[in-house]
């Protein structure tokens, strides 16, 4: 504050006096923060002056004197007369010495006259005390006590008053005196009066005020005494309010509420662990929480580049979902003191403090596994050859959708029926087509006899099952001929149980039957003796499934009660059982004891198809879920195994009649072949390894492969698709 | 008939009798949630998860077991009486019965954590291994200003200090910091005390930022806890090296700020008073062994045995600590002094800083490093170098004295790596990695300089010749293969030499093209990746469901893996695209 007072006055004189001046700040600067004295205060100008103690050794020996004479030679130096003057300041010191005696002998001076000198000699000026403010205008500025006019004095310009300063050696101790109008020289007394007065002692050097007390009223030998008032009583009687708080006490410290010796300090610590005994925690068996994730290359002050995200990945974060965008945005600094304080350490540690105390925790196998272990051993497929694997062969001239396909028993030929309302036979190894029947409804299956001799096939259309001889057995033409007439009398007599809602009758259009049903027919199914045929109608209620007998053109219902919609229906491969699956599940019935035997449980959505293991004892079904189901019988109606495979419906399921293959088709447009090994050993389970996924068929209004047939000798397998196409894969 | 439907006269059985939600808990125990919370943290009560959740989803589940616990715990009934105290001097003062509350108040109950980290840690290696979530409460209490309005007071935060400068006193003491990584969150160090890692991060020594959503109790109710733990984790430290604890600290260092280096005086010179007393002893028992009937060595052997175990060190603590073995450090101004005094000292090396209080100035001649960490030095020494502060962290994490020349005042610094990742398992080393790895690698080999190389021949070679063997064709063949061993020598180190300069490895371009031309030949009818893709389809089919879900989480976390460092691979190809453009 001195500094910049000092350097706004002296910045309009001269540059060299602000050189000068400023290199004697300097000085008082480094000297201000031993001592500092502050003089009386010159109001002349808008600054200020302090006196300076120059060194240690002056202001000690100030302090020892009591006296400030010294300062005004230091002074002197610092108001910048000798700029640097060593000889000057031992000189000062040398002054300071003579100074200080002839202080102490004017004080006691001083004291001895203190009270005269000031009252007698009155102020000249006499306009008592009023602002000088009204005199501010005036030429003169106020009375003496003749009551003439005192003239005001000339002021000097503060350039001159600066000079003239210069020059004083005594001008710190010069006081305008604004009422009188005149520069008053303090004295060495004075100065030292204001000091003391500015320390807050009595203005006096010898004036002590911590005198020994003198008690001037003398009680001793006096003969009256100072009240006439008799004593009262309660000087006399112990005070009834004391001795209460006294038992009061008495009671806190006989209880221990008061104690007088203060309680002994015992170490806060001590060896906690010192008897290291196999003791066990309490409680339930602990969970230590898992320790802070340590921090990665990215979170280092100064991460390698490519830690860093570019703009577009940060801003490209705003767009992602809160739980989503990285906690942790890294950042590289050049330097270690550019690196700020973290903005979230108190709420992160705050976090991890919750996450200690809410957070339930459990313990968990955390598996650091390859995960190629996890599948399991499985024989090679090398070893399980043969399987198809490659397309062989395509068999094109259908329009639409093929949708079903059959071989026939010897596997020569192959019948097809499509949605363009044809069906056709085809020669498997050439591929040529042989016959086409044009029935001019959309077929929905075909089914061709399991018998070589009689080479019929079994069509189902709309309502219409049509058994249609294939003429591709010349000799036992008639024979044929003979099982395909049906007597022109439709007999009415046939209605012991369904014979009302089915009739046969002679087809004209091909050599064969028709037999008419009263709903749409999903599926026909031959029995493996060739006499007797089944057919499922969805919509059919109690009549939904029929057995068909061809010898003598019998119809029948089924005698059980169907829960839920049938989809399709099959015969044991050996025995007298019979499948019907429903879309929940697979019934089991026995043909001969008229029997249910079991309930095959999938637990998939929909069940589209089934298929038995030539041994009889397993089954597979196929679901819309794309899941297929292997039940071994023996072993329970649950599934022995769901192999999730196909990301669409499973529309077909096939065993291969000789190897332990089957297979499955889907509208994804692939086919699975898998290894099927069922083992005579009861106490082996079957082996089902997944062999070969066949792609080829495209898709066509979101469906893909139809149908998927083995052929009966060899390990191919046909593929119907939604293409128009029929593909035969070989090994 | 509801889900949960128990006929009455029966008891409650499993997860429903097991089980309580937390209000439930709070209500059995009679407690406010407060005074619950404060004692879930000091007993390390902590909620779980039943498999079957009664009572919804929402709620927190403790075990029943863990309440009984709690119930019976004598801290419960401590509160209680605190919480009557209270009401006791509440009323004292609404019925301006002054001098009983204040009598009162100055017998107000206490409760010491003592019995229950004794419970919680039944052995000391419990303590330790818990260790590291207090190290960070108590490291970051200490940077953090006290303040009266959350009940932060101005004691806890100098304990705090004292506690944490202790702990570091007694690492790197004991040469037991092994690393040390400067991230933005602040400095993470790890230790390795009885076998067992502990890390803790410091917060950086600056300003912290308190937010206002904070619940300080809570935090404060754990520091209460973690103070006492390592008040006497310490003491157990101090003691097993034989320091008195609490150390009594040079007031003067204090003062300026330089606990640590107090705190290390003190260790020192505790230690060299044992070495006094250990000579004393060693005397002692060489004249009670001479006293002693010779047929009784054994007591005195055991007693030996125990002095030398006192100084054995495993292998890696030996490595730590002389590290930085006669080398001297000096600390600018500018940079953490206090981090890096215990860095260095617990890695061996003697320090000082410029300041007060340091135990030697900055014109020292034995000075080797001067960390500095400002743009430019203008005066310099030429007898040490200039490195920043990084250069300490990264030797110290590869365990070698790096070159000085990439850390000099006002470069641009390499990368600092983090400490704690396994670059093979995350699949993505640094390119800086590489390079440190083979400085490891260098500095390995200078001990053993060629791999198989037969030195000793080569140097005979020579005397042979000096003895004079006349047989020429062997001096002959000696030579040739002197000069065939010295190129081998320059081919390797001038292989050494690019690898210390950070040159790339680049693949032979050979190698590229087999595999293309490999991959060329696979390509049949059906595209490859359907091949893989059927594969893997049927791997999966065989596969149980339990196993295939495992499967596949496994097989989204490598893919994540994947994705990150392609992602850093992208962005270092894209930055040095840009390098080459700009250059």
């Amino acid at each position: 504050m001195k500094k910049n007072g000092k350097k706004n006055v002296l910045k309009p004189v001269e540059k060299e006096v602000v050189v000068v001046s400023e290199s004697d700040d300097e000085v008082v600067a480094s000297d201000s923060e031993h001592e500092s004295v502050e003089s009386p205060v010159v109001s002349d100008d808008d600054y200020e002056i302090f006196s300076e103690g120059n060194d240690d050794r002056n202001s000690d020996s100030e302090l020892d004197s009591g006296s400030g004479s010294e300062d005004e030679v230091h002074g002197n130096y610092l108001d910048g007369e000798h700029p640097s003057n060593e000889a000057g300041l031992s000189d000062g010191v040398d002054n300071f010495d003579q100074g200080d005696q002839s202080a102490s002998e004017d004080s006691r001076e001083v004291v001895d006259e203190s009270d005269s000198s000031e009252d007698e000699v009155g102020p000249r000026n006499t306009i008592g005390d009023v602002p000088l403010k009204w005199y501010e205008d005036e030429e003169h500025i106020g009375y003496d006590v003749a009551g003439k006019k005192i003239k005001k004095k000339e002021r000097l310009d503060k350039l001159d008053s600066f000079l003239a300063r210069t020059d004083d050696a005594n001008s710190w101790r010069k006081i305008m005196d604004d009422i009188e109008d005149e520069e008053v020289e303090l004295t060495k007394e004075e100065t030292k009066l204001i000091r003391r007065m500015l320390k807050g002692k009595a203005p006096h050097a010898d004036f002590d005020p911590h005198a020994p007390y003198v008690d001037w009223f003398a009680w001793d030998g006096a003969k009256h005494p100072l009240s006439n008032a008799p004593e009262p009583k309660r000087r006399f009687i112990p005070s009834k309010w004391e001795s209460k708080k006294v038992v009061k006490y008495i009671r806190a410290i006989r209880k221990g509420l008061i104690k007088f010796d203060k309680p002994k300090e015992e170490p806060r610590f001590y060896n906690l662990w010192g008897d290291e005994t196999e003791e066990s925690r309490h409680g339930l068996s602990y969970i230590p929480a898992p320790k802070a994730k340590l921090p990665g290359h990215d979170e280092s002050y100064n991460p390698s580049l490519e830690y860093i995200p570019t703009q577009e990945e940060i801003s490209a974060y705003q767009l992602m979902f809160e739980e989503d965008r990285p906690k942790f945005i890294p950042k590289r600094f050049t330097s270690l003191r550019s690196v700020p304080a973290y903005e979230k350490s108190v709420r992160e540690t705050f976090d991890r403090c919750l996450d200690l105390y809410l957070c339930p925790r459990a313990r968990k196998k955390r598996i650091n596994i390859d995960p190629e272990s996890l599948k399991p051993k499985l024989p090679s497929r090398k070893d399980l050859k043969p399987y198809p694997t490659t397309c062989y062969l395509e068999y094109k001239g259908h329009k639409g959708p093929v949708v079903s396909i059959c071989t026939d028993p010897v596997g020569q030929h192959i019948a097809s029926g499509s949605h363009d309302g044809t069906v056709r036979i085809w020669e498997v190894e050439t591929g040529r087509c042989i016959k086409v029947w044009e029935l001019g409804e959309p077929v929905q299956h075909v089914a061709w006899n399991p018998l070589p001799e009689f080479p019929i096939l079994a069509v189902s259309m709309g309502q219409d099952v049509l058994v249609l001889n294939t003429g591709l057995e010349k000799e036992e033409n008639k024979m044929i001929a003979d099982l395909l007439r049906v007597e022109t009398t439709p007999a009415p007599d046939d209605s012991e149980s369904a014979g009302s809602s089915v009739s046969w009758s002679q087809y004209d259009k091909y050599e064969g039957i028709r037999i008419k049903h009263f709903k749409t027919v999903s599926s026909v199914e031959w029995h493996r003796k060739g006499d007797y045929f089944s057919t499922v109608m969805p919509a059919g209620e109690s009549k939904a499934i029929l057995i068909h007998l061809l010898s003598k053109k019998l119809t029948q219902r089924l005698p059980f009660k169907l829960h839920g919609l049938p989809v399709c229906s099959t015969f044991h491969p050996t025995r007298s059982i019979f499948f019907v699956s429903t879309k929940k599940n697979v019934r089991v019935y026995d043909l001969v004891k008229k029997k249910f035997i079991k309930k095959l449980d999938a637990g998939v959505r929909e069940i589209s198809s089934v298929s038995i293991h030539p041994g009889g004892d397993n089954v597979i079904v196929g679901s819309k879920d794309g899941k297929l189901c292997w039940f071994d019988m023996d072993l329970s109606s649950k599934p022995y195994k769901i192999l999730k495979s196909h990301p669409k419906d499973i529309t077909n399921v096939a065993f291969h009649r000789n190897y332990p293959l089957f297979a499955s088709s889907s509208d994804d447009c692939t086919a699975y072949v898998f290894h099927g090994m069922v083992y005579s050993d009861l106490n082996q389970n079957p082996l089902i390894v997944p062999l070969e996924i066949l792609h080829g068929h495209t898709s066509v209004n979101g469906r893909g492969v139809l149908d998927c047939k083995f052929h009966p000798r060899q390990p191919w397998l046909f593929t119907a698709g939604a293409d128009a196409v029929i593909k035969l894969f070989c090994h | 008939m509801p889900k949960h439907y128990r006929p009455a006269g029966k008891k409650k059985e499993g997860n429903a009798a097991r089980y309580i939600t937390r209000s439930q808990a709070v209500k059995y125990l009679q407690v406010s949630l407060s005074v619950f919370r404060r004692l879930c943290i000091f007993k390390g009560v902590f909620p779980r998860d039943p498999k079957k959740k009664v009572k919804g989803n929402h709620h927190t589940y403790y075990h029943m077991k863990d309440i009984l616990f709690l119930k019976h715990e004598p801290l419960l009934d401590k509160f209680r009486e605190m919480r009557a105290y209270e009401k006791k001097v509440k009323k004292a003062v609404s019925k301006k019965n002054k001098d009983l509350a204040e009598r009162l108040l100055t017998r107000k109950p206490t409760y010491t954590l003592d019995m229950l980290i004794r419970e919680r840690y039944p052995k000391f290696i419990d303590a330790l291994r818990d260790l590291d979530d207090c190290l960070t409460m108590v490291h970051l209490f200490a940077a953090l200003p006290a303040i009266e309005r959350e009940n932060i007071q101005a004691e806890r935060i100098h304990n705090c200090r004292g506690l944490s400068l202790e702990w570091q006193a007694y690492i790197s003491r004991t040469h037991k910091l092994r690393k040390a990584f400067i991230s933005v969150k602040g400095i993470y160090y790890q230790a390795e005390v009885e076998g067992q890692k502990v890390t803790w991060l410091t917060p950086h020594a600056l300003q912290q930022v308190m937010p206002q959503d904070v619940d300080y109790k809570i935090m404060l109710t754990f520091l209460e806890f973690y103070e006492t733990l390592l008040g006497f984790v310490n003491l157990r430290l101090y003691h097993s090296i034989k320091l008195k604890y609490p150390p009594i600290l040079d007031p003067r260092l204090k003062a300026l700020a330089a606990d640590l280096y107090a705190l290390t005086r003190y260790a020192d010179a505790k230690d060299r008073a044992i070495g006094a007393n250990d000579e004393e002893s060693e005397l002692r028992l060489a004249q009670l062994q001479d006293q002693l009937p010779a047929n009784e060595p054994g007591a005195l052997m055991h007693l030996v045995e125990n002095v030398a175990d006192d100084n054995e060190d495993d292998e890696e603590t030996i490595a730590c600590k002389t590290l930085f073995q006669n080398k001297t450090f000096f600390l600018g101004r500018e940079v953490p002094r206090e981090s890096l005094l215990f860095v260095i000292t617990a890695f061996g090396g003697v320090v000082s800083w410029e300041g007060d209080g340091a135990p030697f100035d900055e014109s020292n001649q034995d000075i080797n490093y001067q960390i500095v960490d400002r743009p430019t030095q203008s005066h310099r020494f030429i007898s040490r170098d200039y490195v920043q502060p990084q250069w300490v962290f990264d030797c110290i994490n590869a365990r070698i004295i790096l070159p000085t020349e990439e850390y000099m005042v006002g470069k641009v610094l390499p990368p600092h790596l983090s400490p704690f990742v396994d670059n093979e398992a995350e699949g993505y080393v640094p390119e800086y990695g590489e390079t440190i790895k083979r400085l490891q690698a260098a500095a390995r080999k200078e001990i053993l300089p060629m791999p198989g190389g037969e030195h000793d021949d080569l140097e005979n070679s020579q005397n042979l010749l000096a003895e004079g063997i006349n047989d020429r064709t062997k001096a002959k063949a000696a030579a040739e293969k002197k000069q065939e061993m010295a190129l081998h020598e320059k081919q390797y180190h001038q292989e050494l030499k690019e690898e210390l300069e950070g040159m790339q490895y680049t693949p032979d371009p050979n190698i590229d093209d087999d595999v293309k031309s490999n991959v060329e030949e696979n390509t049949d009818d059906v595209s490859p990746e359907q091949l893989v893709k059927d594969d893997e389809n049927m791997a999966m089919l065989s596969m149980s469901r339990k196993q295939r879900g495992l499967y596949e989480a496994i097989k989204i976390s490598q893919q994540r893996k994947r994705a990150n460092v392609e992602t850093l691979e992208r962005r270092k190809k894209n930055i040095q695209k840009n390098k080459k453009t700009s250059d």
